[in-house]
């Protein structure tokens, strides 16, 4: 028991140290811990369900740009409070999620994932023909109302927070483990008694209204939002990048992904954007042909190896999915 | 609503089926989304402008050439990157992909520029009349050249040995390698000779309207549209789904305005897809 209590309790130390620390924290650290909060938020959704329902989602975008629309243009138009906007970025995500789930959750595979990718185009592109939120040239949330500097930060560990605890309960619970048997062969699964639906419905309400409340952190800290900042494909792109460089499926893979691919690319490079992008994408193709499973189980193998703890001595979950991979990467040297 | 409406919608269709035949070809025979095929299209008109504008040769005469360099491009991505991806797991060559997409837009942007171009042609904003309808000449050469290749990739598949053998691989692979149909060659193949149709794409879209480094995610959904419009398996389901969603889009956008042309194009793409996830006119695999 202890055993899969400790990563809970780390989870909430941690949580706490950083809503302590927001005081005495600098406006741009804060602001910077704001954004990578933000990352780590929407790639850990995307990791809830891509990397334990099996669900790739290539519209990221379309939920963290509902989610921040509907902040500003509560704050905008109906004049409330800010945490009551922020309630409703999580609401209205989830509504739009719940109400594309009818044709979604009938497709499956890549059919899922170029269907969320036009979800995404066709939000960003509806927002721009919008005259009341602003059209193309966007939205600006009124500023005296809004948290900022400590606050907004604490409000963003918050969120990040709650999207860590949301995939360690994925990672640990019988919820998480009926998730992955629909990932790894689903009509098992539903052989086995599993609501293939209703699982992968509850994947897709978690994942999007994390991506909306993100999305309002992301709208109050840029306080000028526009179909192509918020809306932006480039949120799903790094959803992807991220946790698939850090490690799909795995708890800490989104934390690792986010700290290599926005610390040490975006932001160091921000002076050279096409460089950074550049980078990116020979980063993304690298990591899926040569580690696939991603640098965190990378990590936790070397360290096991150093340690002198064999794998099977760890009393972890078995990860099928990695012994199935050996058995395809053999089929697929057969066929080049 | 008038005929002249129509007919440019059924033009402009012609184009979108160009683009959507290179992309059901690739899904229908590698089983894999190619997230990097709006990139070989524009790579197609941007590798036609270094003669077209630098040359100053006709747009027409640079299209095999630039069909050659893409599909040349397309054959080592596919042999040695996307193929031993393609049983790794399902995630995987939609990712790589997806980072080819983003390398080859900043390649674009870093080479080119972020402005605009057009592949200038004596017939680029000329029109013609057809049967007393006025139409844009550009439009009626691509409409000629998409109905030619769909023609000669029918011919190929069904009445080649080579399309035996990408057929014979696109069925069952494993069957395929027994009877000793080199898979990854043929892979590689596909993969090229859809490079090779986004590229002809590529360079009437380049006569017809300005392209950015950035432009090839759009054509890339319009040609999902089209696939998921057509289903697979079939050359002339790709040019009536192209043809359709052209259509719907010309009206769409003379009754609500031109701000609406994408959106109307993701709708349909969208509805196609969650209500006939086997495509709209699909028939038994060819």
């Amino acid at each position: 028991m202890s055993r899969r209590l400790w990563p809970a309790a780390a989870l909430i130390a941690v949580t706490v140290a950083c809503f302590a620390a927001a005081p005495a924290l600098n406006p741009a650290t804060l602001n910077l811990g704001v954004t990578l909060l933000s990352y780590l938020a929407i790639a850990q959704a995307w990791n809830v369900l891509a990397g334990y329902s099996g669900q790739v989602s290539l519209g990221t975008s379309a939920f963290v740009a509902t989610g921040g629309y509907t902040t500003a243009l509560l704050l905008a138009h109906a004049g409330i409070s800010w945490p009551l906007a922020f309630a409703g970025a999580a609401i209205a995500a989830a509504l739009l999620a719940a109400l594309l789930s009818v044709p979604l959750l009938r497709l499956r595979g890549d059919y899922f994932a170029i269907g969320t990718l036009a979800i995404s185009i066709a939000v960003q592109a509806l927002i721009s023909n919008w005259p009341w939120a602003g059209g193309a040239s966007g939205l600006t949330l009124p500023i005296g109302v809004l948290p900022s500097g400590g606050k907004l930060f604490q409000l963003a560990v918050l969120v990040a927070a709650g999207a860590m605890a949301v995939a360690l309960y994925a990672k640990q619970s019988a919820f998480g483990l009926r998730l992955a048997a629909i990932r790894d062969h689903e009509p098992a699964a539903a052989g086995l008694g599993v609501s293939v639906y209703r699982h992968r419905l509850a994947a897709l309400l978690l994942y999007s209204a994390i991506a909306g409340l993100a999305g309002a952190v992301i709208a109050f800290q840029l306080i000028v939002i526009s179909p192509d900042g918020i809306a932006s494909v480039s949120w799903s792109l790094n959803a992807v990048l991220m946790t698939v460089v850090g490690g799909t499926g795995t708890v800490m893979g989104p934390v690792i992904g986010v700290a290599i691919v926005y610390y040490g690319l975006t932001w160091e490079l921000q002076n050279q954007q096409t460089f950074s992008q550049v980078i990116e994408g020979i980063l993304l193709i690298m990591v899926v042909r040569f580690a696939p499973s991603g640098v965190w189980p990378l990590l936790c193998a070397g360290v096991r190896r150093m340690t002198g703890l064999r794998p099977a001595a760890r009393a972890g979950t078995p990860e099928p999915a990695q012994e199935a991979q050996v058995a395809d990467d053999e089929m697929a040297r057969d066929l080049v | 609503m008038n005929v002249e409406i129509l007919a440019a919608g059924i033009l402009t269709g012609g184009l979108y089926a160009l683009i959507g035949l290179g992309i059901s070809l690739t899904f229908g025979v590698l089983g894999m989304m190619n997230l990097a095929h709006g990139e070989f299209v524009i790579a197609g008109a941007y590798l036609a402008s270094l003669l077209v504008t630098g040359a100053g040769w006709d747009p027409l005469a640079v299209l095999p050439l630039a069909m050659i360099a893409v599909a040349l491009i397309a054959y080592p991505l596919q042999r040695f990157l996307l193929t031993p991806l393609l049983r790794a797991s399902k995630t995987a060559p939609l990712v790589a992909t997806f980072g080819l997409l983003l390398l080859a837009e900043a390649l674009f942007q870093a080479v080119f520029g972020t402005h605009p171009k057009t592949l200038p042609a004596p017939y680029a904003a000329a029109g013609i009349t057809i049967f007393g309808i006025r139409v844009q000449t550009v439009y009626v050469i691509a409409f000629a050249l998409t109905v030619v290749l769909c023609g000669a990739t029918h011919l190929l598949l069904t009445r080649t040995r080579a399309g035996s053998a990408v057929r014979a691989a696109s069925a069952d692979p494993e069957t395929a390698a027994i009877l000793g149909i080199n898979v990854g060659r043929v892979y590689a193949m596909t993969l090229a000779f859809a490079a090779a149709l986004a590229a002809a794409g590529g360079v009437m879209t380049g006569v017809a309207q300005s392209f950015t480094p950035t432009s090839g995610l759009p054509l890339l959904l319009t040609g999902f549209a089209v696939m998921a419009l057509a289903g697979i398996g079939t050359v002339g389901g790709v040019l009536l789904a192209g043809v359709t969603l052209g259509v719907i889009q010309s009206v769409a956008v003379s009754v609500f305005g031109g701000g609406w042309s994408d959106v109307v194009v993701y709708l349909v793409f969208f509805l196609a897809l969650a209500i006939r996830p086997q495509g709209l006119f699909r028939r038994a695999a060819a």
